[in-house]
């Protein structure tokens, strides 16, 4: 379990969630923030946060046309089945292969994608075992957590509780 | 913003002004909060009511005399179907057809319909989602089965192999199998991605109520999902690639199964109307169906609020605009055949709906045959049908509603039916013309296809949330401490 210092609170309401999300970075820290559902309002609040997904997704997109015009042509080549003159190497039938992986290793990618930024992002951002006990982020409530140096979680506990934080803890690990 | 103009229509703006605070108009849930929303959605997996095993029964009845038909078929051999030359594609390929086009519905209302910002396909998106995957999940046994030995079905995937042959990448046939493959793949995978978030909240709503099992069960779908800003970032991002990247390909699939049928030279086939006319054949049946499963699903949990009168209200919209392209397509059809000139075409068009194979006979004076009751079942169910939704009333009648989109599956299974069996009835030499009666394996196989595709649905619905939940939060109201005054 990673190590964590700092301080966690719960929120019932989405505008004091995002009000203490930019207090804390106006402290110069960036917080992870927990949300039954993806809301607008708190990406605005972290500064319009982006997602490489659609680059992954570009890339092997590009990859499966390229496979699914060379595979065909290669085949077509390495065994040649001429069929009344027509053109051995032809491409419009083999757009419909080209179409077919284009999407499908664009598609298999992004969820791949999706698992291993998140999975990195947890890595990069640890939470306290304490977070993941409280069962009601995916129910009802928000969660900001901020890490900090020992010294300064005072400060955010105050930042938490003006803001009408419900609970709030304090980690020192 | 004066607080009269939201969600009611603007003569300015041209539109409905949505006002992301006050919920959508005629969607009652997305006045709830989050945690009545897990509630709602929970108490729909709590256990069933004994009619619920009782209906089980009767899919895993159907199941079963599937499971046996094709048994006796795989072990007795494709001979002992009615296919035979010259009708060799029968009930197996319009068993096909008519399942691939039930998978289309899920992924144009979830893929489809959340680019186009539809607020109304929240509540039903997942279960026609589930749908797709059974749906495609059904259809793609029957080209294996239809191979005759389906144990040799990988002899179409190119992999490098002794006899150093290849696939034939220009045969329809082969793009055929790429694309129900990808469609089923991206079904699964863009059903199982809308899954995770979901599946978090059992996990978490497990461990809340001390369910330490079932917690335990849900942990593993949920891959460690704890729903971060960091998470959700790359989530919604990849979720919008991936409905752009399934919406081409709800409108490649049946396009593409349409070619199976347009590449040949057959009279009746032979066409380039048939991609459009699939796509929105496919799409057409597709929403019936989410009607005819989903209109049971309201009433027996009770979710008024969730699948609510506007949400049917907007599917009967596209299902009549989807009628109207259809009986379109048929009337082009006609038209084209006459107008090409082609006596073969003219030929096949007259023999549709007035055919003249009197061992099809079902009455036994010759007068009414199989392919009459076919064409006119088609043209009843998916033209004449479904004229009543026009009226806002009957929209709102959910009997009416539901037996409309019965009709229209009803009509849509006979269109496929009509398209492979007359057309290969009378192609071109009158001596070569042939027969075609399905025997009772057809029968029974087509009847268990049914009872699989029920099965699944069932046991969906009992034990995965048959809303996305998530989706359901997003579209609700926020908890807001200081509301705008405005509002």
């Amino acid at each position: 379990m990673a190590k964590f210092t700092g301080v966690w609170a719960t929120f019932a309401y989405l505008d004091e969630t995002t009000e203490t999300i930019e207090e804390v970075r106006q402290k110069g820290v960036q917080p992870t923030v927990l949300s039954p559902c993806p809301r607008h309002e708190i990406d605005h609040a972290l500064g319009e946060p982006q997602s490489i997904v659609p680059w992954i997704a570009l890339a092997f997109g590009a990859l499966g046309t390229f496979i699914g015009f060379s595979l065909p042509a290669w085949t077509a080549s390495d065994w040649v089945l001429p069929v009344s003159g027509k053109p051995i190497l032809a491409i419009p039938p083999f757009a419909v292969i080209g179409f077919e992986l284009t999407i499908l290793m664009a598609a298999f990618h992004t969820l791949a994608g999706i698992a291993l930024l998140a999975v990195i992002d947890t890595l990069r951002n640890p939470m306290p075992s304490s977070v993941k006990k409280y069962v009601r982020f995916q129910r009802d409530r928000f969660g900001v957590v901020v890490p900090c140096e020992e010294t300064r979680i005072e400060e955010f506990t105050q930042i938490m509780k003006k803001n009408g934080a419900e609970e709030v803890h304090a980690e020192r690990n | 913003m004066h607080a009269a103009a939201l969600n009611q229509y603007d003569p300015e703006a041209g539109r409905v002004v949505i006002d992301e605070h006050l919920g959508h108009p005629g969607i009652e849930a997305t006045t709830l909060d989050y945690g009545q929303i897990n509630d709602d959605m929970l108490a729909m997996l709590e256990k069933p009511h004994p009619s619920y095993f009782l209906l089980l029964l009767g899919f895993l009845t159907a199941l079963g005399l599937g499971v046996l038909s094709l048994a006796i078929q795989v072990d007795v051999g494709i001979g002992y179907s009615g296919i035979s030359h010259p009708i060799m594609w029968g009930f197996y390929i319009t068993n096909f057809v008519f399942w691939v086009g039930i998978g289309h519905a899920g992924t144009l209302i979830s893929a489809v319909f959340y680019l186009t910002r539809a607020p109304w396909r929240t509540a039903i998106y997942r279960a026609a989602e589930a749908m797709t995957v059974f749906a495609v999940m059904t259809a793609g046994l029957f080209p294996l089965l239809h191979t005759g030995r389906p144990w040799l079905a990988y002899w179409l995937i190119p992999y490098p192999n002794e006899r150093l042959l290849w696939v034939n990448f220009k045969s329809p046939l082969l793009w055929d199998v790429f694309a129900v493959s990808t469609y089923m793949t991206v079904s699964i995978m863009f059903f199982m991605l809308g899954l995770i978030p979901d599946m978090a909240i059992l996990r978490d709503e497990a461990m809340r109520r001390g369910q330490k099992l079932k917690a335990l069960i849900y942990a593993p779908m949920a891959l460690a999902w704890r729903g971060t800003n960091h998470q959700w970032v790359h989530y919604m991002r990849g979720y919008l690639i991936f409905a752009a990247l399934a919406t081409p390909l709800v409108f490649s699939v049946h396009s593409i199964v349409s070619w199976d049928f347009a590449m040949s030279s057959v009279p009746g086939w032979h066409t380039t109307i048939f991609a459009p006319y699939f796509v929105a054949g496919a799409i057409f049946s597709g929403l019936a169906m989410v009607m005819t499963v989903l209109i049971p699903v309201r009433v027996v949990f009770g979710l008024e609020q969730y699948i609510s009168t506007h949400v049917v209200n907007s599917v009967c919209k596209v299902i009549i605009f989807t009628s109207v392209v259809v009986g379109y397509a048929y009337a082009t059809e006609f038209f084209i055949a006459w107008y090409s000139g082609s006596p073969y075409e003219r030929a096949i068009f007259y023999f549709r709906p007035f055919g003249e194979m009197t061992s099809w006979t079902l009455t036994g004076d010759h007068k009414i045959t199989f392919p009459q009751i076919a064409f006119w079942l088609m043209v009843f169910c998916n033209v004449i049908a479904p004229i009543p939704l026009w009226r806002n009333k009957v929209r709102h009648n959910l009997v009416a509603v539901w037996i409309i989109c019965g009709l229209i599956n009803v009509g849509m299974w006979f269109e496929r039916f009509n398209i492979v069996g007359s057309s290969l009835q009378h192609e071109y030499i009158p001596a070569s013309w042939g027969e075609y009666w399905p025997t009772i394996v057809e029968v029974g196989i087509t009847i268990g296809s049914f009872g699989f595709f029920f099965t699944l649905f069932s046991l969906f619905a009992k034990n995965l949330p048959p809303m996305a939940i998530m989706e359901l939060k997003e579209a609700a109201n926020p908890p807001l401490k200081n509301p705008p005054k405005e509002h």
